[in-house]
C-alpha cells in the first residue's frame, strides 16, 4: 500500500477493500477466552431474540414496581462510573498538561467511548419500547422536566465528543493525513466540552435517584448523591484504567512502544496517588452525609452491616492499600487496591439502584440468569471490539511515521 | 411520597463542623505522608548525593565507548548516540550544544558536541564514523533530559554508521560494560585526588583514600583546570 495517499486520494473502492481486509480476525481464533466469551455472547443473542419477540417480562424480572433491572443498574449506572477515567485523564493531560500520562490517553478514551456506546446500548435493551429512546433527541417528546432528558443529551453529546477525541487514531489507521489534521485541531475543544458533560452527567446519574427518596434505604439516600457519584467516578475510572492498562501490558506486549514499559509504572503510581486523595475526600463526605442524615441508628441492623462492608471493606481498605502501594512502589498492592475499588463501586451503585432500592419490599427481587448472561456479554462484546481496535489502530503502538513527532501521543 | 419527613438540618451542625475541622487537620499530615520520599537505601544515597556503582544505570544492550558515549544500533540500521550515566552523574546539569548538522559525514574521533557548566567545557568526540541523520532538538530546550533519561529521550544523534563492526570492537557490551563502569568510577576517584592535589588545596577530597564515596555532580563544583584534566583523562580516547 502506498503510504503517501490521503483519504481524498485513495479511491473509495480501495478504501472499502482496505477496511474489509482489516475486518478479518488476527491471531489465534480458538483461545480459551474466545471460546468461552463467544459462547456467552451467542447465548445472550438467543436471549435477546426472545426478549424482543416476547417482551421484556419473558427474560427479565421486571414489573411495575421494579421497572429497572440489572441492565440498567449494572451496565448503565455502574458502567458509566467506570468510564469516568476518560474525563479525569483528559483533564490531567490536556488541561493540566501532565505529559507523563499522555501515552495512555488513547487507550483510556477508547475504553470510555466503547463503555458509553455499549452501555447506552444496554439501556435500549431494558426499555419496554426501545424505539422511543430517540424522542428526547428529535423532540417528538422532549420530556424537559425529567432528569432523564439531561442524561440522554449528556450521553449522546459525550459519546460524540469522545469519538472526536479518539478519531485521530482512526485517521492514522486509514492514512488520512488531511482529515487527521482537522480532527487533531478539534481535540482541545472537545476535551473541554467532554469534561463539562462528564461532570454534569456523572452527578446527573446521582440526581436521578434523588427522586426516589422514599424507595432508597436511608443509609444510601442523600441529597448529596450527585456529588458522591461524581467523586467516586474519579477513583472508579482510574482503578479500571489501572486494571485494563495492566492487562493490555501483558496481552498486547508486541504493540507497546519501547519506552512504554518504564513510564507505565510511573503512570500507575500517579493514579494510585490520585485515587488515594479522591477516596480520602469521599470517605469524609460519606461520614458527613451519614451524620447529616441522622440515620446512624440504622448502622446496627443487617443492612447497616452491609453498608459498613461497602464503606470500610471496599473504600477504606483499598484506600489504605493505595497509599501503602504508592509509598512502597508496589504494583501488586495497587492492583489489589484497584480490584477492590472496582468491587466497591459495583457494590455502591448496585446498592443505590437495586439492593437497597425498595429494601422493605416483602417480595425479594433478584435478576434472572438471563439478565446476568446479557449483562456479562455486553462487557465481553466491548472487550472484543476494544481488542479488535487495538490490533489495528495506533492506540498503544507508535503513530505512523508521517505523524509529526511533537504531535505523537 | 408518604415517607417524606422533615429533618432538622441544623441538628447536627456542631458535629459536622467538627468533622470538617478533623478533615482539614488530617489532610495536612496525609498530604505530607503521601508526598514524602520512601526511605530505601538507594534513595538515601541518591538524596545524600553519593555516587556508587549500584546507582549507575547501565542498560546491557548498548555499546559503551571509552569516552563515555553509548551507541545502539536499531533494527533499521540507524545508530543512536548519547552520553552515559556516569558522565552525567559527574557533571550534573549542563548546557548542551550540537556541533554537527544532519547530513554531515563524521569520522571516528571527530568533535561532536560540547557540554558546558558555568563556562567550564567538556568536548564529546564521536566513537563511530558515519552520516549524521538527525539531531535531538529537544536537548536545546530541555538539556535536563541528558540527566533524566540518558539512554532514551536524552539521545544526541542518529547516525548511519559506515564502519560499525570494526569501530565497535573496542566498545564494552553487556556485563563487560558494568564491570568497566565500576572500574571507571574507581578511576575517577583516583583521578580527582590527583587532579585536586595538582590544582587546589581543598582537603575534603583526601578522605576518598579511606574508601569514601563520591558525591553526585562532583565535577560541577570543581575548577576549570580539573575539567580540562578530566577531558584529557576520560573523554579524549574513543
Amino acid at each position: 500500500m502506498n503510504n503517501n495517499v490521503n483519504i481524498s486520494d485513495r479511491g473509495s473502492k480501495s478504501l472499502i477493500r482496505f477496511v474489509i481486509s482489516e475486518l478479518k480476525p488476527r491471531g489465534k481464533i480458538f483461545t480459551p477466552f474466545n471460546i468461552i466469551s463467544g459462547l456467552i455472547i451467542l447465548l445472550s443473542l438467543v436471549i435477546l431474540v426472545i426478549r424482543f419477540a416476547k417482551g421484556l417480562g419473558s427474560v427479565a424480572d421486571a414489573s411495575q414496581l421494579h421497572p429497572w433491572g440489572l441492565w440498567i443498574s449494572f451496565n448503565v449506572i455502574t458502567g458509566v462510573a467506570f468510564a469516568g477515567g476518560a474525563y479525569v485523564l483528559t483533564f490531567m493531560v490536556y488541561i493540566l498538561n501532565m505529559k507523563k500520562y499522555h501515552s495512555i490517553v488513547r487507550m483510556t478514551v477508547l475504553w470510555g467511548f466503547l463503555a458509553y456506546s455499549f452501555y447506552a446500548g444496554a439501556l435500549i435493551l431494558d426499555l419496554g419500547r426501545p424505539w422511543n429512546i430517540i424522542n428526547p433527541i428529535i423532540g417528538n417528546s422532549f420530556g424537559l422536566s425529567s432528569v432523564l432528558f439531561l442524561v440522554a443529551w449528556h450521553f449522546i453529546l459525550y459519546i460524540i465528543a469522545q469519538f472526536i477525541e479518539f478519531s485521530p487514531a482512526i485517521a492514522e489507521w486509514l492514512e488520512a493525513k488531511r482529515l487527521r489534521k482537522i480532527l487533531v485541531s478539534l481535540t482541545i475543544g472537545t476535551v473541554i466540552f467532554g469534561i463539562t458533560l462528564s461532570v454534569l452527567h456523572q452527578s446527573g446519574l446521582g440526581a436521578l435517584f434523588m427522586m426516589a427518596k422514599a424507595k432508597i434505604h436511608p443509609l444510601w439516600y442523600s441529597e448529596f448523591l450527585p456529588i458522591l457519584f461524581l467523586i467516586s467516578s474519579i477513583f472508579a475510572g482510574l482503578s479500571i484504567i489501572i486494571v485494563v492498562g495492566s492487562i493490555c501490558q501483558k496481552v498486547f506486549k508486541n504493540q507497546l512502544k519501547s519506552d512504554y514499559g518504564d513510564s507505565y509504572k510511573n503512570i500507575v503510581f500517579g493514579f494510585a496517588k490520585i485515587c488515594a486523595v479522591a477516596m480520602f475526600v469521599y470517605l469524609f463526605l460519606r461520614l458527613l452525609v451519614l451524620i447529616h442524615s441522622q440515620q446512624w441508628a440504622l448502622i446496627n441492623t443487617h443492612i447497616g452491616y452491609w453498608f459498613l462492608l461497602e464503606i470500610l471493606g471496599f473504600v477504606l481498605v483499598p484506600f489504605i492499600f493505595f497509599i501503602y502501594g504508592f509509598k512502597h512502589r508496589s504494583m501488586l498492592l495497587i492492583h489489589i487496591a484497584s480490584i477492590m475499588t472496582i468491587i466497591g463501586i459495583i457494590l455502591n451503585r448496585l446498592n443505590v439502584s437495586m439492593i437497597a432500592y425498595l429494601w422493605n419490599d416483602p417480595l425479594a427481587h433478584y435478576p434472572t440468569w438471563m439478565e446476568i448472561v446479557v449483562s456479562v456479554s455486553v462487557i465481553l462484546a466491548q472487550i472484543w471490539i476494544f481488542r479488535w481496535i487495538i490490533y489495528r489502530m495506533p492506540i498503544l503502538r507508535k503513530s505512523p511515521d508521517w505523524v509529526p513527532e511533537d504531535e505523537e501521543k | 411520597m408518604e415517607n417524606f419527613s422533615i429533618n432538622d438540618i441544623f441538628a447536627t451542625k456542631g458535629i459536622e463542623y467538627l468533622v470538617i475541622i478533623a478533615f482539614l487537620a488530617i489532610l495536612i499530615p496525609f498530604w505530607v505522608v503521601l508526598n514524602k520520599q520512601v526511605k530505601i537505601t538507594k534513595q538515601i544515597q541518591n538524596a545524600l548525593g553519593i555516587l556508587t556503582a549500584n546507582i549507575l544505570r547501565i542498560p546491557q544492550g548498548l555499546f559503551y565507548s571509552k569516552n563515555h558515549t553509548w551507541i545502539h544500533l536499531e533494527k533499521s540500521g540507524v545508530a543512536n548516540l548519547g552520553l552515559d550515566d556516569l558522565l552525567q552523574h559527574l557533571t550534573g546539569e549542563v548546557k548542551f550544544s550540537n556541533l554537527i548538522n544532519p547530513g554531515e559525514i563524521i569520522n571516528k574521533g571527530d568533535l561532536l558536541a560540547k557540554i558546558e557548566h558555568n563556562s567550564k567545557l567538556l568536548k564529546i568526540f564521536s566513537p563511530i564514523s558515519g552520516k549524521i541523520l538527525k539531531t535531538n532538538s529537544m536537548l536545546n530546550e530541555s538539556p535536563e533530559m541528558l540527566n533524566e533519561d540518558p539512554y532514551g529521550k536524552g539521545w544526541i544523534y542518529k547516525i548511519k554508521p559506515s564502519n560499525w563492526i570494526a569501530e565497535t570492537n573496542s566498545c564494552f557490551f553487556a556485563e563487560d560494560a558494568t564491570n568497566w563502569a565500576t572500574k571507571e568510577l574507581e578511576k575517577v576517584k583516583d583521578f580527582l585526588i590527583m587532579s585536586m592535589g595538582k590544582h587546589s588545596h581543598e582537603p575534603s577530597m583526601l578522605t576518598l583514600q579511606d574508601g569514601g564515596e563520591l558525591r553526585n555532580n562532583t565535577l560541577s563544583e570543581l575548577p576549570n583546570e580539573v575539567w580540562q584534566d578530566f577531558q584529557k583523562e576520560f573523554l579524549n580516547h574513543t
